[in-house]
């Protein structure tokens, strides 16, 4: 083979590459067209469930199913979604057909035998079906529609089955938009917009939420099907214990009473259920084997019950479980992250959080109550966080989730300021930039939002616990005398993120989708998509907009 | 003893197909998350042909040549409909998800830039070198 032949295979290679790309882009993507729908699916719900649903040519085109359910659920709501763009999917691999579909965007729409059907955006969301299709184990991702549910609805729909339906039809994805006549839509939270009034609306809107769903004996419900309103299984001490940090710092906010008392039922399920042994101190936890957060979180829950002035009796139990952060930690400043109670020692593993919240822990008592020892040991967990323990080639390039260090970093300011533990901070947020999307960078309400790549359904909890930690840097830097260039930057990057958040908070939501709409007003779902409700991503989104609140920016 | 390669050339071109192997071996089985017989398959075949030919390579093996041809041969093929399924991919992923973004772009370009030096530049190389005329005109001349 000579060198002139290589050369012309290559090229024809490069061309036949560029011929494919320039095929797979015509087939596959949409032209889009609002001003004229190729159908539109209308719809009836009522409490969350489908009533009756037709397929009509224009929006508002009357038609007598719908007529009927209207005039029998006057409390339904109507729904138009216009069609407004098709395009063929790919069947097979398994994969690439679930991951055709844009979630919350595109529904999947089926020809058969003559016969056409629809399952919208809406459906899939009420049956929360987005980014279930594959599962990642290795990376813990979840991403696509999940084919099983949208097959089953189109088929039973057609009158067929699913094999039939991917052997036989001719099956797309369709893209929507959604219209609800009569409903007046509120302007998008913008970040140039933002105001304190609105904002503050917002996290007592979240703070309310989790006050709900504080029963008579202090629990959470700690993870909530927004469509259903069902609540689902697990508990964890740390998140309860974040969720009544926050539900205190909104009593103090808000004066509601409601409020306040669950706060107080919240503290006092975590004093009478939690607060354990751990050799001569006290932790948190309920197994042989306990951890340095769930002691961490509650001593931040306890003070701010004080501060917030609901029972100034729960400072006498903030000593005894400091005096157990400090004895898990290790000379250098690292916290050991376990105890065993059984053997009576503490176990030298270190978890992702742990640390921060234990240095935030600490430096929050020695506010409270004055403990020299408590200011000691945050001092020196700061200084191990923001030195060796992220030290090596390659540190400045990758970092770790670092909201608790620099929380704690800003709390210390006053007392034990750190400059390089504010630098550290810096450099975390402006990779944290690096990693922020803008408005055009995914096909979702992602600008503000941190990931990668436009493929994931951004996730709101790190847009909520960065913000948190951007906010207190940002708070230090000032402080500090950081220049003006800089703190513009963070002021950008919270402004974003803090705009996201009030855009997708359910205040209230599609309401029509939620089997009760008024239960879940306030809170936060975990992405555009995923609307099963845990109870620190109100925590950690809400506790970000009081911190807001207070540098008055 | 292959006596149609300068030793010196020997010794690069086999360091570089281990290195090739080694590579094509960690970054399936060890950076990949997710196990898959077409991938893991052909990184098998093609990890175990690199290794072969360059230890023929080192040890001026007399059937060095002609793996090393073949090795570098499967290579190319690999390489290049790597680099296309790689490039169709991305296009029906921006078709479906519109732009793939920075972060996506960077992604895909630092993938096609690790894959290009290896599968396809260096088994270019290889096929030039290792082809039959030019193999004849390197050799030495065999003595009386």
């Amino acid at each position: 083979m000579t060198p002139r032949t290589i050369t012309r295979w290559l090229i024809g290679w490069a061309m036949a590459t560029a011929v494919a790309c320039v095929f797979v882009h015509r087939v596959f993507s949409l032209e889009i067209d609002e001003q004229h729908p190729r159908a539109v699916v209308e719809s009836v719900w009522s409490a969350g469930a489908l009533v009756v649903q037709a397929v009509t040519a224009r929006a508002g085109d009357r038609d007598a199913r719908i007529e009927a359910a209207l005039a029998a659920h006057p409390e339904a709501t109507l729904v138009y979604e216009s069609i407004v763009a098709e395009a063929p999917v790919i069947r097979a691999p398994e994969v690439a057909l679930a991951m055709s579909f844009v979630p919350g965007r595109d529904g999947i729409g089926a020809s058969v035998a003559g016969r056409t059907a629809y399952v919208t955006p809406d459906e899939l969301l009420s049956r929360q079906a987005y980014d279930k299709g594959v599962t990642l184990s290795g990376v813990q991702l979840t991403m696509g529609l999940d084919m099983p549910i949208a097959l089953a609805l189109l088929s039973e729909r057609l009158g067929t089955t699913a094999r039939d339906l991917l052997d036989r039809a001719d099956v797309r994805r369709v893209r929507v938009v959604r219209t609800v006549p009569g409903a007046a839509r509120p302007p998008a939270a913008t970040p140039g917009a933002l105001n304190d009034h609105e904002v503050r609306a917002a996290t007592i809107s979240a703070g309310r939420y989790l006050a709900r769903g504080v029963d008579g004996e202090g629990r959470f419900r700690y993870l909530v099907d927004a469509p259903t309103n069902r609540t689902l299984g697990g508990y964890d001490w740390p998140r309860h214990a974040g969720a009544t940090y926050f539900v205190a710092q909104i009593a103090a906010l808000s004066h509601d009473t409601d409020v306040a008392y669950a706060a107080l039922r919240a503290a006092s399920y975590l004093r009478d259920h939690a607060i354990v042994s751990c050799g001569e101190v006290r932790c948190v936890g309920d197994g042989a084997r306990v951890d340095v957060g769930s002691t961490a979180l509650t001593v931040m829950a306890f003070v701010e019950v004080v501060r917030a002035q609901l029972d100034a009796g729960y400072a006498l139990f903030v000593p005894p479980l400091t005096a157990f952060l400090r004895a898990q930690q290790r000379p250098d400043g690292e916290f050991m992250h376990e105890y065993d109670r059984e053997a009576n020692r503490p176990v030298d593993v270190q978890l992702l959080y742990y640390s921060g919240e234990a240095a935030l822990a600490l430096s929050r008592a020695n506010s409270l109550l004055g403990d020299a020892r408590d200011l000691e040991a945050a001092t020196r967990a700061l200084e191990h966080l923001a030195g060796p323990a992220w030290n090596f080639f390659g540190s400045r390039y990758y970092w770790g989730e670092e909201h608790w260090t620099c929380q704690a970093m800003d709390d210390l300011w006053d007392r034990a300021p750190n400059r390089r533990a504010l630098d550290f901070c810096l450099g975390w947020e402006a990779y944290c930039r690096k990693l922020q999307y803008g408005p055009g960078d995914t096909p979702f309400d992602g600008d503000g939002a941190y990931g990668f790549g436009p493929l994931l359904t951004p996730r709101l909890t790190p847009a909520g616990s960065r913000t948190e930690a951007a906010i207190a840097t940002l708070e230090a830097a000032r402080r500090a005398g950081v220049g003006e260039a800089e703190r513009r930057l963070l002021e950008s990057q919270i402004r974003r993120s803090l705009a996201l958040l009030l855009r997708q908070q359910f205040r209230p939501g599609p309401t029509h989708l939620f089997a009760d709409a008024a239960a879940v007003e306030g809170a936060l779902p975990g992405s555009e998509v995923d609307w099963q409700l845990r109870i620190d991503y109100a925590q950690h989104a809400g506790s970000a907009m009081v911190r807001w609140l207070e540098i008055g920016q | 003893m292959n006596r149609t390669l300068p030793r010196s050339a020997a010794l690069v071109l086999g360091t570089l197909d281990l290195v090739s192997g080694a590579l094509v071996a960690f970054g399936v089985f060890v950076a990949l998350p997710a196990r898959w017989w077409p991938v893991d398959g052909a990184a098998a075949v093609l990890a175990t042909l690199e290794v072969v030919s360059g230890l023929g390579l080192l040890l001026g093996a007399r059937w060095s040549a002609p793996v090393a041809r073949a090795s570098a041969a499967v290579a190319l093929a690999l390489g290049l409909a790597a680099v296309s399924i790689l490039a169709v991919t991305a296009t029906w992923l921006s078709s479906v998800y519109g732009p793939v973004g920075r972060g996506g772009g960077i992604v895909l370009a630092l993938v096609a830039l690790l894959a290009i030096p290896y599968l396809v530049a260096l088994p270019v190389a290889q096929l030039l070198w290792f082809r039959p005329g030019a193999m004849a005109g390197r050799a030495a001349p065999e003595g009386p």
